[in-house]
Order: C-alpha cells, then sequence, then structure tokens
C-alpha cells in the first residue's frame, strides 16, 4: 500500500506537524487577520477590517522607531558577547577532563533562574546605595555607578545581566556540538602536523558550522523576543534608552489594548526577522568548506 | 517529494479549520451554561486579587464567611503588574471564571467604559446597603463614575509624606538652617521650601544621609511621585471645562522643582528607583524624607523590615494636596453568578468585617472604621491619615489612564535623564494626550 | 618537551580561566543564598554585616503561606512531560527534514517562522481558544501550550545534529535491510545523544522560565513557579527574602537532576567518536 518512503514521511514527519498545527498555527493567523483590523482587548471580537492602517500607522510612530534601533543595539551586543564569550568557555570545557562537571554545573545554574527573578536579584544587587556590587567597588577605590538609573549605563547593565543569565544557553548548545564531533579529523590535524590555532580554524569552525548557525539564530531570536527582563528591570527607562521592540508592542497590547496594532508590528517584526534569518543562513552557508 | 509537501499542507489546513471551528462551537456552549439557573445557589466563589497584605486579610476574615453561608471562597492572588494581562482576557469572554474582581483606580475609567463591570445600584438599595460611610474621596474613585455605583471601596493607598523625625527635630541642623536661610527646620507647607530643605539636608550630611529618596522609574513610581507636586502647586491635569492643563505654568513649575530635587538631593540612581528601592534607602536610615503611601508607616516602624523603626512619622504632602489610590471591588458583568458574588461583597464590606480586617493591619476606606476607637488604638497616625485622605486628589477617571501614565511616565523620565526641559517634556505630554482616542 | 610545555601552560590557564569565568556565576548565587539566611532589613545593610545568625524564617513561609510544594510538582511535570513529547516528536521530524533531499531548507525556517512572533500577540487567540474548550487551569494545557514553541525549537536544534552525522551510516544499516525506524533508533540517536541532551535541558529550561502564557492560563490549581515568584513583588515592596528562598528552592533539585544527565552531555566525545 504504502512505499517505504511515504510510511516514514507518515510516521517520521507528520505528528510533529499535526501538534504544531493545533497549537500554532491558529494563534498565527487569528494575529494575522487582527494585524489588519482596529481590534482591541476592550471589545469583544476582532472588531472592523482597516486594510493596511495599522501598517501605515507603524512608519509614523516616533517611538516605535526608536525601539528599532535599542533592538538593533541590544540583540547585536548580546548575540555577538555571548557567543564569542559561550564559545571560549565550552572550548575551554571541552578540553578539560578533571572538575568538567563541577564547572559545568556552576555554570548552568543562572539559567534555572526565572527571568522574573533574575530582574529582582540583580536590582537587590545592583542598587547604587545598598547594593554589594557598589559596596566591593569601594572597597578596591573605584566610586559605585548608578547602574539602571544613568541613561549612559541602563542598556550596558541590561546587556550584562542578559549574558549572565542567557549565556548558558549558548556553552550548552555549543558544547554539545563539540562534544559530538568525530575524532578522526584532528587526529589527521595532528599527523599534518597542524598547530592548535591552525586545527582549530581549519577543522573545529567547519564542523561546528551547523550547531553555530543553529546557536546564533536561535539566540537571535530569543533576544529580539526580550521583554520580560527589561519589564523589570528598567521599564524601558531612564527615558526610552532602554525600551526595545518587544516591550513597545507589548506596551501598545496591555497598556493600549490596541491588539490590531500590535499585531502589526508582530508581522513586521516577524518579516524583518525572517528576511534577516534567510540571508544569514544563506551567508553562512555559502562560505566555501576547509 | 512533491507529494509529500501537498499532503502535509493540506493535513495543517484542515486541522486548522477543525480547530476554528471547534473553538467557535465551544463558545456558543458557553454561552448557554451563563443562562442556566442563577440566584444564590453558588456554593464556591472565585476572586481575583492582587498580592498585598490586604488580601491577606482579607483572606483571614473570609473563613468566617464561609462558615455561616457554606459558600467556599477561592482567592487567587496575582502581583500587581501581571494584575491588567490576567483581568483583560477573561472580562473578553462570555463568561469570566471570576465572581469577583479588585479594580485599580485608573483602569476604572477603561474598565466601565469597556462595560465590564456590574452597576450595583438595584443591589445596594435592595439590601439599603448604606455607601454613605466611604470617605468621599475614596467613593468619587473606587465607587461610583458619574453617579453610577459599579465598585464598593476595598483598600486605600492615598500618599503622604513619611519623614525622620530624630532628622526634622535635630538642634544641629536646625539652628544651621536658621543661620543659613533665616527660616525655621520643620515640616514645611511648600513643595518649594520641601525642596530646599531637601538639599539642605543633602548638602550637610554629605553622602550619608539624602533630604529626600525619590523614585524616578517608568511609568507609574516617577508618575504617581510627581502628581503628588503637580497636585501640591495647584496644577492639574484638567481644567473644570475639560480642557487640558498639563503644560501650563504650575505644572512646569512642579517638574522643575522635582527635577532640581531629584538632581540635587536624592541619591544618584533614584532615576531608576522603583518603589522598592526607595523605600530601603529610607528603611536603612539613609534619607529624612520620603513621599509614599500612606501605609508604608506601619511597616517602616516594623524592626525586622526597617532600622529606622519608631524613628519616624508621616505628614501631608508639603502644599497640601497628595495624590490619591485605591482599589474598588467589582461584579465582572460576565460572572455566573452575580447574586452569590453581591451576597459576599456585602458581607466583606460591612462594618465588622472591615473593622476586623483593619485591626489586622488593612488600609481603611470607611470613614467609621477609620475613626473607631479601637482602629486608632492599634494605629494612632489614622487621625493624620483621616485628614490626608480627606484633602487628596487622584487621576482623572477617563478610559485611557493607563495610557496616560505610560506618556506621562516616559516624558518625566525625559525630563530627569534624559535631558528634555521640563517645558518641552510636558508639551510632549499634553499632545500626545490629547491625542489619545 | 616544548609541545607538552605549552600543553600544560594552556592547561593551567584554561583552569585560572574557568575558575574566574565560574566565580562570576557562582557570586550573585551565593549572595541569593545569604539573603535567603535573613530578614529585608539586614538585606539592604551597607556595609554587609558578613556573619548574621540565619533564619528559617522565609523558607516556613513561602511553604506555608504558599502552597509551594505544589507550585513546584506543577512546574516540575509540566516541564517535563512537555519536554518529552518535544524530544519524541521533534527527534523524529528533525532526522525527517534532516535526511529529505529537498525542501529541508524551506521546511527549516518554516518551522522557525512560527516562533518570531512575540508571545505577546500569541496568547491573546490562546487564551479564547482555550477557555471556549473549557480547558483554563489544567495541566495538561499547559504541556500542549508549551508544545507551541518547544517542539519548534526542538526540531529546528536537532536537524542541525543530525546533519552532522554521516548520512552513510544510517543508510549502511538500511541497506542491510533494517528499517528507517530501526536505522534511526540504533545508528542516529546514539550518535546524537549528547545534541538531544543539549536540546532537551534547553526545552525543559524554557518551558521550567515561561511566564506569560503561564500567567494568563493558569488559576491556582496549575499554576507554576514564575507566577508564584512573580507574586513576590507586591504594592508594598519586594520579598527580597522570600523570593531568594524560593529561588535557592528551584535552584536545589534541578542541579541534581543535571548532575545525572550530564554523563550524556559532557563526556559524549567517547560516544560521538564511535565509529
Amino acid at each position: 500500500m504504502f512505499t517505504e518512503k511515504r510510511k516514514s514521511f507518515l510516521i517520521f514527519f507528520i505528528p510533529s506537524m499535526i501538534v504544531l498545527a493545533a497549537t500554532v498555527l491558529y494563534p498565527l493567523i487569528y494575529a494575522l487577520i487582527m494585524s489588519f483590523t482596529d481590534s482591541s482587548l476592550k471589545r469583544k471580537g476582532l472588531g472592523n477590517f482597516i486594510g493596511l492602517d495599522n501598517y501605515t500607522r507603524i512608519f509614523h510612530d516616533t517611538h516605535f522607531l526608536g525601539s528599532v534601533w535599542t533592538t538593533v543595539v541590544f540583540t547585536v551586543l548580546v548575540v555577538t558577547l555571548e557567543f564569542a564569550f559561550g564559545f571560549i568557555v565550552a572550548l575551554m570545557l571541552n578540553r578539560i577532563r578533571f572538575g568538567k562537571k563541577i564547572f559545568f554545573t556552576i555554570i548552568i545554574v543562572p539559567m534555572l533562574i526565572t527571568p522574573v527573578a533574575v530582574g529582582l536579584i540583580w536590582r537587590l544587587l545592583l542598587h547604587p546605595d545598598l547594593g554589594i556590587v557598589n559596596y566591593m567597588l569601594s572597597l578596591i577605590g573605584i566610586e559605585g555607578n548608578a547602574w539602571l538609573g544613568d541613561a549612559k549605563l541602563a542598556m550596558f547593565s541590561v546587556v550584562m545581566i542578559d549574558i549572565w543569565h542567557q549565556v548558558p544557553f549558548m556553552i550548552l548548545l555549543l558544547l554539545a556540538g563539540l562534544v559530538s564531533m568525530p575524532s578522526e579529523p584532528y587526529e589527521a590535524a595532528k599527523i599534518d602536523g597542524a598547530g592548535r590555532l591552525q586545527t582549530f580554524w581549519m577543522v573545529t569552525v567547519p564542523l561546528m558550522k551547523e550547531t553555530i548557525i543553529v546557536a546564533i539564530l536561535f539566540r537571535a531570536i530569543t533576544a529580539i523576543k526580550t521583554y520580560d527582563l527589561i519589564f523589570v528591570l528598567t521599564k524601558g527607562g531612564p527615558g526610552t534608552t532602554t525600551e526595545v521592540i518587544s516591550y513597545h508592542i507589548y506596551k501598545q497590547a496591555y497598556t493600549f489594548l490596541d491588539t490590531g496594532y500590535a499585531s502589526a508590528m508582530s508581522y513586521l517584526l516577524l518579516l524583518v526577522i525572517f528576511v534577516l534569518s534567510i540571508v544569514f543562513m544563506k551567508v553562512s552557508r555559502s562560505q566555501p568548506q576547509a | 517529494m512533491k507529494k509529500h509537501w501537498l499532503i502535509g499542507i493540506v493535513t495543517v489546513l484542515i486541522l486548522s479549520l477543525v480547530t476554528a471551528c471547534g473553538s467557535s462551537k465551544g463558545d456558543g456552549g458557553d454561552k448557554s451554561a451563563a443562562a442556566g439557573p442563577a440566584g444564590g445557589t453558588k456554593k464556591e466563589l472565585n476572586i481575583l486579587m492582587e498580592t498585598v497584605p490586604d488580601t491577606e486579610m482579607v483572606q483571614k476574615v473570609t473563613e468566617k464567611f464561609t462558615q455561616e453561608t457554606g459558600i467556599k471562597v477561592n482567592i487567587e492572588a496575582v502581583n500587581y503588574s501581571s494584575m491588567h494581562e490576567k483581568l483583560v482576557p477573561q472580562l473578553l469572554g462570555a463568561t469570566s471564571n471570576y465572581d469577583l474582581i479588585v479594580v485599580d483606580n485608573y483602569w476604572v475609567g477603561e474598565f466601565t467604559d469597556a462595560g465590564w463591570l456590574e452597576l450595583l445600584d438595584s443591589f445596594i438599595q435592595r439590601d439599603k446597603f448604606d455607601t454613605s460611610v466611604y470617605l468621599k474621596s475614596m467613593f468619587d474613585m473606587v465607587g461610583q463614575v458619574k453617579g453610577t455605583t459599579y465598585m464598593l471601596p476595598f483598600y486605600n493607598y492615598a500618599m503622604a509624606l513619611v519623614y525622620r523625625k530624630d532628622v526634622f527635630d535635630d538642634p544641629d541642623l536646625k539652628s544651621k538652617y536658621q543661620a543659613e536661610t533665616g527660616r525655621e527646620l520643620k515640616i514645611p507647607d511648600t513643595l518649594e521650601e520641601y525642596v530646599n530643605i531637601s538639599k539642605f539636608i543633602t548638602k550637610q550630611k554629605g553622602g550619608s544621609m539624602y533630604g529626600s529618596v525619590m523614585m524616578g522609574l517608568r511609568p507609574d513610581p516617577i508618575s504617581v511621585e510627581w502628581l503628588n507636586y503637580l497636585y501640591s502647586s495647584g496644577g492639574d491635569f484638567y481644567n473644570t471645562d475639560g480642557s487640558l492643563r498639563i503644560n501650563d505654568d504650575k505644572a512646569v513649575k512642579a517638574l522643575e522643582l522635582y527635577v532640581d530635587n531629584m538632581k540635587n538631593a536624592a541619591p544618584k540612581g533614584a532615576a531608576g528607583f522603583g518603589f522598592d528601592e526607595a523605600f530601603n534607602v529610607f528603611a536603612q536610615g539613609n534619607a529624612a524624607s520620603f513621599i509614599t503611601y500612606n501605609w508604608m508607616l506601619p511597616k517602616l516602624q516594623n524592626a525586622s523590615e526597617s532600622k529606622v523603626a519608631g524613628k519616624v512619622d508621616i505628614a501631608n504632602v508639603p502644599g497640601g494636596s497628595s495624590l490619591n489610590g485605591g482599589w474598588g471591588w467589582a461584579i465582572p458583568k460576565n460572572a455566573e453568578d452575580k447574586e452569590a458574588s453581591w451576597q459576599y461583597l456585602k458581607w466583606i464590606e460591612s462594618f465588622n468585617s472591615a473593622k476586623e480586617r483593619a485591626l489586622l493591619g488593612g488600609s481603611p476606606t470607611r470613614r467609621d472604621v477609620l475613626a473607631d476607637s479601637d482602629v486608632v488604638g492599634v494605629f494612632p497616625h489614622y487621625v493624620k491619615v483621616q485628614y490626608i485622605l480627606e484633602s487628596s486628589k487622584m487621576i482623572p477617571i477617563i478610559p485611557q489612564a493607563p495610557q496616560l501614565i505610560e506618556i506621562l511616565g516616559r516624558e518625566l523620565s525625559e525630563a530627569v535623564s534624559g535631558g528634555k526641559s521640563p517645558k518641552a517634556a510636558l508639551d510632549t505630554v499634553a499632545k500626545e494626550v490629547a491625542a489619545l482616542k | 618537551m616544548n609541545a607538552s610545555l605549552s600543553d600544560k601552560l594552556l592547561n593551567r590557564l584554561t583552569y585560572v580561566f574557568l575558575i574566574g569565568v565560574s566565580l562570576i556565576f557562582l557570586l550573585p548565587i551565593l549572595w541569593i543564598l545569604r539573603t535567603s539566611f535573613t530578614t529585608k532589613a539586614v538585606a539592604y545593610q551597607i556595609p554587609p554585616k558578613w556573619f548574621v545568625t540565619p533564619t528559617l524564617d522565609n523558607y516556613r513561609a513561602i511553604f506555608s503561606n504558599n502552597p509551594f510544594g505544589k507550585y513546584f510538582l506543577n512546574s516540575m511535570v509540566i516541564s517535563l512531560v512537555s519536554t518529552l513529547i518535544a524530544v519524541f516528536l521533534g527527534a523524529m521530524a528533525a532526522y525527517w527534514i534532516a535526511r529529505s533531499s529537498k525542501g529541508g531548507n524551506f521546511l527549516r525556517i518554516a518551522v522557525l517562522v512560527t516562533q518570531m512572533l512575540p508571545p505577546i500577540v500569541m496568547v491573546i487567540p490562546i487564551f479564547l481558544m482555550v477557555k471556549s474548550l473549557g480547558m483554563l487551569d489544567k495541566w495538561e494545557t499547559l504541556i500542549i501550550t508549551y508544545l507551541s514553541f518547544n517542539l519548534p525549537y526542538m526540531i529546528w536544534l536537532l536537524i542541525g545534529f543530525f546533519e552532522t552525522i554521516p548520512k552513510d551510516l544510517d543508510e549502511a544499516c538500511e541497506m542491510d535491510g533494517c528499517t528507517k525506524m530501526r536505522a534511526f533508533t540504533k545508528v542516529v540517536l546514539p550518535l546524537a545523544a549528547p545534541g538531544i541532551m543539549a536540546a532537551g535541558i534547553l526545552s525543559f529550561l524554557l518551558a521550567w522560565n515561561e511566564f506569560l502564557f503561564a500567567l494568563v492560563l493558569t488559576g491556582t490549581g496549575s499554576r507554576t513557579l514564575p507566577v508564584a515568584i512573580a507574586n513576590m513583588e507586591t504594592q508594598q515592596g519586594v520579598m527580597i527574602a522570600e523570593l531568594c528562598a524560593s529561588t535557592v528552592i528551584i535552584i536545589l533539585p534541578v542541579v541534581i537532576l543535571s548532575l545525572f544527565i550530564q554523563k550524556y552531555l559532557v563526556n559524549g566525545m567517547t560516544t560521538g567518536s564511535i565509529k
């Protein structure tokens, strides 16, 4: 009846698609429809169809445009720093034998803490007058800062806290990639007399490519969607220095109850991430394999 | 291979249709359930509340209600900043999971405008529930809107000036201030003098104590703090004819004073403080004054939370008009059994229950409870609190109040740390508020 | 020899670096631990009192004021079950996509697209759907809802891991007459164990930390830890000591759990090189 191929399609692929259809498709379509209406949480149902009005409105929203830039800064900083730092730590963890478990356990602990608690705890640690961080700095003669209350430093502080919380994800993914690499290419490199750096660039990086692409895209997408940490730490302030796009959308939906507009912004965001992901995948794949 | 694609896409589409149909059918089913028999037959009530100590007090006294009536009461408490997300989707549906909710004063305009709250007047008249016992400033805020009663006031969070008695009575500081300015150091009558004293204390005490601790976090902390400045310097959002005056001279002056105090007297970093950061600076003894909720006083007198227990007192905000705030009980329009909801509401807001809650530390809204000799015996400062409540002003009850606070908070924060001038910031507020639909 | 000397030096540096990094991660955690045994007044005291008589009040408070144990159980069951389902379904789908000759790239992006919309706008339709099905405040609801992000991420992370496993291995097995399922379970899965473990941990943590869906879709019955913890920020201030105590309670069992599963992840070196 079924060919082997079709059977494997049914067994392997379809169950996931059914689950996805049941959980994601309906809200995705609902939100898309909402983005063309003046729907509001104040009314039942979807509201009136207003065409592209929500989308044109976005380009007149100066706060939206400002938040786009803030999001770009936040995402680029977070992703590059976490990737660089995460990769170094993963490489080192992969090298050592003794104490691996202990280091690993310590390093993954931050990501077990729920973002709301992370935010509240860092507010305690970074309190300008009563926080332990400024106190420690004062002991070594450095004057402390108003980390989250200073317009110049707030973004930096948020990025640092996010790294503390999220870099374990990066380490975990990259370490898994390193661990599952075959050992033959390394042996071959050794025989060829390749140096350490050479081996890294010629063997490790190419072999890790898929994992790296996955890890960076994964982190970039979750970083763009960050809103809970901002919500707890700064609420977008001081001024508008940390107002990222997701927090802006969150406010449109839940403070302004303007779900139509919030959906339109979300879909625009989706479109941008979508295009960027494709470009990123194309570019990173097209590089010649070593 | 192509065929697999088609099969995949078709399956997905069919499934999504099925789920969509399923959900619309479900809607109908819900409605018929709601139209079922009503009238006090419910054996369980669900209440959505905010996580504050007042909620615990309600929980404590409610056991009696269950004993008397056999109705079980489930109180679900969520934190303040999640309330809106939690409530609004519930109120949208054909039926609500909640029989009773509490509404913050700045949601009142929005909720009544959207028609989410049940009118209480007929219940009140039928059962002759006396609403005149509530403080007028409370009942006008979380009781009635334009003459229609939607809520009963649950608790108040009017703001006040909390200050250190020992600092304001310090003879050394007093004489120095007299010598420098020719005026007496005391709890001042005007905001201007308050800011002067606050800056003086910060200057005198170096880094060890600040004249006042402030909270510049967006959007609520900075907005509610500054509104005390606005109201106490005679400003307001609207003129009596409904036109905006949020950027008039009085408002600009209030913001200038606020920025001055923030920059020259408040702790470094106060521009990012929320309620809790500011509270802790005061509780650790590092500030001489703090504009905050009146019920922070008992917390500051509690030694496990505060190092200044016994040295604190409360006064009206200099200038005389602080910001009023409060929560009201309301029955959602889509509640299943409103009779049962009312039965509980009537009970929990009766004099006896309200007094019992107040004695446990709850913050009263009824004049007869606030002035009750047993209650005043335990909380002597309630005499002052009543006076503060009566002279305080609320955020305007308009459907766009949450937006108003959001815009105001952002622009105030820009004025404090973004380099925007007070006038320019308030002009932006006026412009955006006028454009709110 | 020169090489072994530089090896030794590098080893030393590695340990120095790792100890430094661990301290960055560990110090805040230790401060959380310390705060969990103090009162609020002591928690904010600067300069800090280094030797305080610890109090267990916070731990007592979180278990007596809240059904904290129940929230813990809710979180554990919901995160675990949803992760197990995601691993089971996701691994198969990812394998199929990784091995399909055409459309791999398209499917990969399509799966990812489902995750590009902020959850803020997804939660409204999901709430309406769940409510009309009468499924609010149930374990199953959150488990299924969490699949909406767990499964796509799982599929997507695993595609990458499966692709690094040479095709000839399972094709050889199929040539020998075993079914695709057998090739998958006997050949590919063992090789991909570290990746699956990593993706599993990630998906567990995504569910473990999720807040918005849990807030909107639960009542008191299936409330999860993030919602319970968010409640410690009240209008009267943050209950910082209780918050730290619950954070400690949350961290501990998962750390113990992770010690057990680590051997698949960290010691994968040997299994990974089996051929």
